[in-house]
């Protein structure tokens, strides 16, 4: 279990080993940071591998400055521990995040702390050591939203619309999205064209983006 | 009506024959006024007629003269009236009609007959006032002096200013002021040949001539004299001068003591016998001189008898000078031959003509005669009476020379005045127009200074407010930056930490709950959920400080507002503010939010000071490309013709040209103000 909050990873393991230590032994080992859990990683996969990880995303990076987040954690998880069950733990909700831990992670397991009831998160541990995937209510929602649109809008409009939503500038919004503030004058107009609505301004567009879910 | 007409017609017919004939009268008059006092003039040297009718003649020259209008020909007809009384040898009207002469072109501004005038007034004095006519002819030749000769005729003036330095030369003369007297001779003759005139040359060689023998120089006397002869040659006045030269020369042989020469010249004139038949005086004259020669070089061969002749010759023609000299040499001759009764006799018969006549110089050479003549008791008496003569002479031969001087002096001494009065009023005028020029001058430098600095004090004033806006923006920024950096703080404060960990209280309580039956896991759950519940709303709060909701402007119209809020609150008044989010003030530029800034605040304390206002509204719109201000308020408002702008009223009229807008101010009696501000963007 990877968090920087001893209370959360006392929430968790209250949940688990209540209801659940008379069907499986668990054995849990924490980390709070990157460096400690890429040891405990790395370690782990020469022994005894770790069969899940319990991977919050918002952790206080590596001395080194390699690993940033439990996103790129997950990612040497991944490559060390192949057969190690992820399960992502986050309290951001926003699609492009979720889009992108999707993306990049595709995890076993996928919980918006803010959703997390004890109960539900009993589930999720039981579907995926089963072998199912489980994914919080907001994150299939995500899922459906993506489904019923006919395109897909890739990472970097989503962070042009997210800013957008946030009532940053169009002007300001090369210092939130590593683009040009042409290019990302030139990706607005092109969303605008996918919703079909030309030539509207900002407002129109955050109300389209909103009703396609990609806010 | 058209009687009427006929008669307006008849009138201006009479009026133009009128007029017509009016003026070639004036025109006439003058012609026939000329000719009537040159008829008089004539008929007054009509030999024919009494001397009183030819007075009168020249009397009706004078009433006609009179009408005359002021102008030089009226002068010059005075003039020609005053020559006609001269030749009828009325002295004293001659001279009445030359001082009218004098005043009048003095009053028409006549230099040239002004000089002229002076001349004919000292020919009146010369005979009998040698000062005043000396006076006379000095202010004549003061004036010539003074004028620009180039502006007249110029022989005519060379002659006329030779007349008169000649008869200076002469009156000077006469007071034995030699050297000056030649010196004037000499002026006067260059005038002279100036003039191409030689009428006046005889003269002033015979004045020469006499000067020299004065001075002793008795060739140069004889030259000039010989000169005098050589000029009038050919001349009416040929003979006349010969024989007056040649006495002078004689004369002049005489003082040297050359007696065979004077009698030869005494002789040579005589032998004009022609002339001197007519001319007895001047015969009796050379007579008398060649005999005195005689007498002196001890030739008595023809005396007394050319003595008597010539005695005998002024006795009949009355002339008392001649007398005189006679019997004074005659009474010499009878003392040197020893016959002192008759010398005596001729002697007193000199003396009391010589006293009647005043002719002092005859008078002194008797009265040292009869001193050596007479007895001893009457010859003291003479010898005193010579020694009173002589000093009473030489005091007046100096008394002349100083009145001569101060004449000259006072003259001098008032035109020296008029020209000091002239140079001090030219210094006065050119010293106030000077001054006049510095001070303008001066005026206009300090204006120029004074504007300088108006503008220089605006423009720092600008700058200074622009100044003062930067700062007020710059801390207003830093304000919304640390503000916005304490909220993203705060966000992530509250996301991550306190989020976090109320999440995992409510997990391990979640947990919890779960295994525990004791019949409360409900109630429990129901405050789990609460827990779901507060996390959510702190998650939105987080994300509400986290998001950048304020555009970066926003700094502006947040001084705009605080500053309405400061003065609103500090004046408890109340106010509402609209700011046009359209209006993109990153954009605009400094100068204009400063003097948007400084409008809104002027409006503000105006309303505070006068308005009495209960309620404010501030607007700030976006209308085609122009940004309105509008204030308005609840006051008492004012009648827009009643007041006089104000220093605040004009800043505001000002700062709204400055950025070529459009300001308004509408008011009402107890209708509020409004002040509209409309500034391009």
């Amino acid at each position: 279990m990877i968090d920087d909050h001893p209370m959360i990873i006392e929430g968790y393991k209250n949940t688990l080993l209540g209801e659940n230590q008379k069907e499986y032994q668990i054995k849990i080992d924490i980390a709070s940071n990157c460096d400690d859990a890429y040891d405990k990683i790395q370690k782990s996969s020469q022994g005894t591998p770790y069969d899940m990880l319990f991977v919050d995303i918002k952790l206080p990076p590596s001395s080194d400055g390699s690993i940033t987040s439990g996103e790129d954690l997950a990612k040497h998880a991944k490559e060390l521990l192949p057969k190690a069950r992820v399960i992502i733990l986050t309290m951001h909700r926003e699609d492009h995040r979720i889009h992108n831990i999707l993306k990049n992670i595709n995890p076993a397991g996928f919980l918006i702390k803010s959703d997390l009831t004890s109960s539900e998160l009993l589930l999720a541990f039981n579907n995926i050591v089963k072998g199912k995937a489980y994914y919080s209510a907001t994150v299939n929602d995500h899922f459906r939203k993506m489904m019923t649109n006919k395109f897909s809008l890739d990472e970097k409009n989503l962070k042009i619309l997210y800013h957008l939503s946030r009532g940053v500038k169009t002007k300001n919004l090369p210092n939130y999205v590593s683009l040009s503030l042409s290019a990302i004058e030139k990706r607005k107009n092109q969303i605008k064209e996918m919703f079909s609505i030309a030539k509207a301004d900002d407002q129109k567009l955050l109300e389209e983006a909103r009703k396609r879910g990609f806010i | 009506m058209n009687v009427r007409f006929f008669f307006g017609y008849v009138i201006t017919l009479i009026l133009f024959v009128f007029f017509g004939c009016d003026k070639n009268e004036i025109i006439e008059d003058k012609d026939l006024k000329s000719n009537l006092i040159e008829s008089y003039i004539d008929e007054s040297g009509n030999t024919k007629n009494s001397v009183d009718e030819r007075i009168r003649n020249l009397e009706k020259a004078y009433s006609i003269y009179s009408t005359l209008i002021n102008n030089t020909f009226k002068v010059e007809k005075i003039q020609e009236i005053s020559f006609a009384y001269f030749a009828l040898d009325d002295k004293e009207n001659y001279r009445a009609m030359n001082e009218k002469a004098l005043k009048l072109s003095r009053e028409i501004n006549d230099s040239l007959n002004m000089a002229e005038s002076y001349a004919y007034l000292g020919l009146y004095y010369k005979s009998t006032k040698l000062d005043i006519a000396y006076e006379n002819f000095y202010e004549a030749e003061k004036i010539y002096s003074s004028l620009d000769y180039r502006k007249y005729e110029q022989k005519n003036y060379a002659f006329d200013r030779g007349k008169v330095l000649i008869d200076l030369a002469l009156i000077l003369r006469k007071i034995k002021n030699y050297s000056e007297s030649e010196s004037l001779t000499i002026r006067a003759i260059e005038n002279f040949v100036l003039a191409e005139n030689n009428q006046y040359l005889p003269l002033c060689y015979n004045n020469l001539g006499i000067i020299s023998k004065y001075t002793g120089l008795y060739e140069k006397a004889i030259e000039y004299h010989l000169k005098a002869i050589e000029y009038a040659k050919g001349t009416d006045t040929e003979v006349l001068q010969i024989l007056s030269s040649y006495n002078n020369i004689g004369t002049v042989y005489k003082s040297q003591k050359k007696y065979d020469k004077a009698k030869e010249y005494y002789n040579k004139a005589l032998a004009y016998k022609d002339f001197l038949y007519k001319n007895r005086k001047r015969e009796a004259r050379l007579i008398d001189n060649l005999a005195y020669v005689n007498f002196l070089s001890n030739d008595t061969s023809r005396l007394p008898e050319l003595f008597f002749k010539a005695l005998q010759i002024r006795e009949n023609i009355n002339d008392k000078y001649g007398v005189a000299t006679n019997t004074l040499h005659l009474a010499e001759y009878y003392k040197s031959i020893g016959q002192d009764s008759i010398a005596r006799e001729y002697g007193k018969h000199s003396r009391d003509i010589s006293l009647k006549l005043q002719k002092n110089e005859e008078l002194l050479k008797v009265y040292l005669l009869l001193s050596e003549v007479s007895d001893s008791d009457e010859a003291l008496f003479y010898a005193n009476n010579y020694i009173k003569l002589n000093d009473s002479l030489i005091k007046e031969e100096r008394l002349f020379k100083d009145k001569f001087a101060r004449i000259k002096f006072e003259t001098d001494e008032i035109a020296q005045e008029n020209q000091q009065i002239s140079r001090e009023n030219e210094i006065l005028i050119i010293a106030i127009l000077g001054l006049t020029a510095l001070f303008l001058l001066g005026y206009i430098i300090f204006r120029q200074q004074q504007s300088n600095k108006e503008l220089l004090f605006a423009q720092s004033q600008q700058e200074s407010n622009e100044e003062i806006y930067r700062l007020l923006l710059n801390q207003q920024i830093k304000l919304e930056e640390g503000r916005q950096l304490e909220q993203q703080r705060m966000s992530e404060e509250l996301h991550d930490g306190v989020l976090g960990r109320l999440f995992g209280v409510r997990l391990s309580l979640d947990g919890i709950n779960q295994r525990a039956n004791d019949g409360f896991t409900e109630a429990r759950n129901k405050y789990i959920d609460e827990l779901k519940s507060i996390e959510k709303e702190i998650r939105l709060i987080s994300h509400d400080l986290g998001s950048e909701s304020l555009p970066s402007d926003v700094a502006y119209i947040d001084a705009v507002e605080s500053l309405i809020s400061d003065l609103c609150d500090a004046n408890e008044i109340n106010f509402e503010f609209n700011n046009d989010e359209d209006i993109d003030w990153e954009v605009i530029d400094d100068q204009k939010k400063v003097n948007l800034f400084r409008i809104l605040q002027e409006s503000l304390q105006n309303i505070f000071k006068h308005a009495n206002a209960k309620s404010i509204k501030i607007n700030f719109d976006y209308i085609e490309d122009k940004i309105n201000l509008t204030i308005l308020d609840d006051g008492i408002g004012f009648k827009s013709t009643k007041v006089k702008k104000g220093i605040g009223l004009k800043n505001i009229t000002s700062r709204v040209s400055q950025m070529s807008g459009v300001v308004q101010f509408l008011s009402n009696q107890d209708a509020g103000t409004k002040v509209s501000v409309s500034v391009p963007l």
